[in-house]
């Protein structure tokens, strides 16, 4: 592990000129776009163990409102940015405020069903687009438009904000915090008799997540100029969090970057071999892949990984 | 007195697992809280701990109403408990387990994971540190529960069924551990199946049958009272022994 | 009069609603387990009439009971392959199980069937006249047998042999074992009753309202609803709830718009997460 996170930050550093394709770089900005929005999920759903199922509209958030300061305001998008975030945050303490009382899966339902609501509504109003969605600029009045040709500076300036956001979990994971948000995630009813003052400990969890959630839809947003109901808040992109995250392993620090290196080039692969209808297979396997690691293994590949080790490491330490 | 409980009465529905119970714990003693099965002596445990709150009656720990509040506020306050079935966090390390209880008076990385080997050393777990939880059998289970609850430095520890399932020699072992917490000033209610544990250890034995206290004093007493033997034995054999 | 009219159809489909939300709610009662998927199982007792119809060419009480039996084959099969198993583990497990599940069916039946707009040929019931007021002969149909399967649910879990054993497991699965009773088996069981309950409810929506694979996932919620509002483990409260949610629905899509049927209830869920989670009539 030491030297494994030096070597994967220098990988990551130069990949986008030892594959010096426009193609390649697109997938490593994709990974990194897909890594961001999963480990940002992940301090909820991976730490504390609440699973999300409408991160969407966290990530909607993020990318509709530096949009629509474009849209309606001719701001510089990226100025929507923090007020996104404040959104974003509020309305988690609208969410986590009233189901983290309730035992977890009226928090799973319920981010199910304010997504859909904030997505049915959004699609119906015109001001913020309706069914059509918005646009950002076509071209950059200046560099603050952050509208640029290639996709080399996208992929550094995502980068560098996966590096934050893994520093912070970082962080999070070593201190009371995340120790509590482990123990809530282990045994809620243990943490509590313990101290741990769980509804706030999740709360704050939610509103980490949500802030970064936004970010990471900002950041979609201004890179492809262009947002909707079903890219910004469909249940396709809460889903995508999700299974990263769990992919990899949720409840760890690189599981989401892991799950991101996976996924993305496969999604890219099912959509090149199938075609058109690669939409709707890439749900068939995406549903058959959480079955199978809720059923196999729901610490995902790093859990599968650890556990293949300590059996390597038994069988040749006799 | 430390513990105070009056009236508690916690229903379900239409059935009362605690009916009208009352407890008062002196600073320092150790109460041992005996009953058949299904008495509720787990849910009485459940309304002192905060896990649940009683349909009615208040619980007060040194003259502060904790009635209604939630365990974290319980445990805040001073009163550790452990779980008839264990509740160790599985995938995390015995170190990790016991830091969770030492975060609540040490607040800083450092100092809490100073406590918790400090604690670990007193309750013998120091060499499995590093296990995970789940790796432990139940006997070890047990003691981190234990483990983990002095982390929080109570001055109160409600242990529930904390010695079932152990062997003759592990039930010394704990016994003994359960006597140097004692020795640290702090006041014990244990509730136990085992005997000769509660005629050891216990200063003052409350027998509790369906939902409220019958009977209450020294466990030689107490072992002999015809109403206690009742409860456990079922009314059929008390009048078979009067018959005989 | 055409109010009244709103007002007896919402409480016919909400019967149907009643029905399949009695399933989930004695999964949720039984087991404290949350199926993700019973919107899908509704979804696929839908095609299933769909199929009997073009390819049999029966009618309800054939693919009513075909939709039962081939619903209740999955909900055992599922519960032995994979809830039982991820019962007894994490949470996270657990959510993520039923979830996939639902990804899963629901993405299968896009496949097959396509996103096409579907409906029963022919599923014409007559249209009946009570003094005025018209309701299609379908609908009263679904209703009314909607209404009479859910009493049937509950009468079964509370009066016969059969219903006090499930009780049992649900009440103390240890204590269940020791009185002979095999806990694996019941909750079998109740998941094949479950299933059922969604799959003829789904066959009986069939009649009257045309559907496409995305209708699983309102259905999910809206069962999800009844099942808050009535209070989770409770048969009866599932049957007033859903009664109140159909009923809801009719008027805010008479009042307000087509639009804001679904609207209203996923309004309404987050209005009792605020308010009251312990719904009407049970526990949270």
């Amino acid at each position: 592990m030491k030297i494994g996170v030096p070597l994967l930050a220098l990988a990551l550093l130069v990949y986008p000129f030892a594959l010096n394709d426009p193609f390649y770089q697109d997938i490593g900005v994709a990974v990194l776009l897909a890594a961001i929005s999963a480990s940002a999920w992940n301090i909820v759903g991976g730490y504390a163990g609440q699973v999300s199922v409408g991160h969407g509209m966290f990530f909607g958030i993020g990318a509709y409102v530096p949009l629509l300061v474009y849209q309606h305001g001719a701001w510089p998008p990226v100025l929507g940015v923090p007020i996104a975030i404040a959104l974003s945050v509020l309305l988690a303490q609208a969410i986590g405020y009233p189901t983290f009382r309730l035992r977890g899966h009226y928090f799973s339902m319920a981010t199910i069903a304010v997504a859909e609501l904030i997505r049915i509504y959004v699609g119906t109003v015109d001001y913020l687009g309706a069914a059509i969605g918005l646009q950002g600029p076509a071209v950059g009045r200046g560099w603050w438009d952050l509208t640029f040709r290639g996709e080399l500076p996208y992929y550094y300036i995502f980068l560098g904000v996966l590096a934050i956001l893994l520093y912070v979990t970082f962080e999070v994971q070593r201190s009371r915090f995340g120790s509590y948000l482990r123990s809530i995630r282990a045994n809620e009813r243990a943490a509590a008799s313990l101290g741990v003052p769980v509804r706030q400990t999740k709360l704050r969890a939610l509103m980490l997540s949500a802030a970064f959630t936004s970010v990471a839809g900002s950041l979609y947003s201004i890179k492809t100029g262009f947002v909707d109901p079903e890219s910004g808040i469909g249940l396709l992109v809460s889903v995508q969090m999700l299974i990263t995250a769990a992919l990899g392993g949720a409840g760890t620090l690189f599981g989401p970057l892991v799950g991101a290196l996976i996924l993305v080039p496969l999604q890219s692969a099912t959509n090149t071999w199938f075609g058109g209808s690669g939409s709707g297979l890439t749900y068939i396997i995406y549903g058959g892949i959480i079955v199978l690691l809720a059923r196999f293994e729901p610490g995902g590949l790093y859990e599968f990984w650890h556990r293949v080790s300590m059996r390597w490491r038994a069988r040749h330490a006799a | 007195m430390l513990l105070e409980a009056k009236g508690v009465s916690k229903a379900f529905g239409s059935f009362y697992a605690v009916r009208n119970a009352d407890l008062s714990v002196a600073e320092g003693e150790i109460i041992g809280l005996i009953g058949p099965n299904g008495a509720g002596k787990s849910t009485f445990f459940n309304c002192l701990a905060g896990d649940t709150s009683p349909t009615s009656g208040t619980v007060s720990l040194d003259g502060v109403d904790l009635t209604g509040s939630t365990s974290d506020i319980h445990a805040r306050a001073g009163i550790g408990r452990t779980f008839q079935v264990p509740a160790t966090f599985e995938d995390m390390t015995v170190l990790e387990n016991v830091v969770v209880g030492a975060y609540l008076r040490h607040p800083h990385r450092n100092d809490a994971r100073k406590k918790a080997l400090e604690v670990l050393e007193i309750t013998g777990l120091a060499h499995l540190a590093d296990q995970r939880a789940r790796a432990l059998g139940t006997p070890g289970r047990k003691r981190l529960e234990i483990a983990r609850v002095l982390a929080l430095q109570p001055r109160l520890m409600l242990l529930d069924e904390a010695l079932a399932g152990l062997t003759p020699s592990e039930i010394q072992r704990a016994v003994e551990l359960l006597r140097r917490i004692h020795g640290m000033g702090i006041t014990l209610v244990i509730v136990e199946h085992i005997m000769e544990v509660i005629m050891t250890l216990a200063q003052r034995v409350i027998v509790f049958n369906q939902g409220h206290v019958i009977a209450q004093g020294k466990p030689e007493d107490v072992v002999k009272d015809e109403g206690v033997i009742q409860a456990y034995l079922g009314r059929n054999h008390g009048k078979r022994r009067s018959g005989a | 009069m055409l109010l009244l009219q709103v007002i007896i159809g919402g409480l016919l489909t909400g019967a149907v609603y009643a029905l399949f939300s009695a399933g989930l709610t004695l999964i949720w009662g039984m087991m404290n387990f949350i199926n993700f998927a019973h919107g899908e199982f509704v979804m696929l007792g839908m095609y299933v009439a769909l199929i009997v119809v073009t390819s049999l060419g029966g009618g309800p009480a054939v693919f009513s009971f075909v939709a039962a039996g081939l619903l209740a084959t999955l909900g055992i099969a599922l519960y032995f392959a994979l809830i039982r198993l991820v019962i007894r583990g994490p949470m996270m497990a657990q959510i993520l199980s039923t979830f996939g599940l639902a990804l899963l069916l629901r993405y299968t039946a896009f496949y097959f069937f396509s996103a096409n707009i579907v409906s029963l040929p022919n599923a014409s019931f007559g249209l009946y006249n009570f003094g005025g007021i018209l309701v299609p002969g379908s609908q009263l149909l679904s209703g009314v047998v909607a209404i009479v399967l859910t009493i049937a649910l509950h009468l079964l879990l509370t009066r016969t042999f059969v219903g006090s054993r499930l009780l049992a497991v649900a009440e103390d699965r240890n204590a269940a074992m020791l009185m002979g009773i095999r806990p694996d088996r019941m909750q079998a069981l109740a998941w094949g009753l479950a299933a059922a309950s969604a799959g003829i409810a789904g066959s009986l929506m069939a009649m009257s309202y045309p559907w496409s694979p995305s209708v699983g996932e309102t259905f999910g919620l809206t069962a999800f609803v009844v099942v808050t509002l009535g209070g989770f483990g409770s048969v009866p409260g599932a049957l007033y709830a859903g009664l109140i949610i159909g009923l809801l629905q009719a008027l805010s899509a008479y009042w307000l718009g087509p639009i804001y049927k679904d609207v209203v209830v996923y309004a309404l869920f987050a209005a009792l997460l605020w308010l009251r989670p312990q719904g009407l009539m049970g526990k949270v």
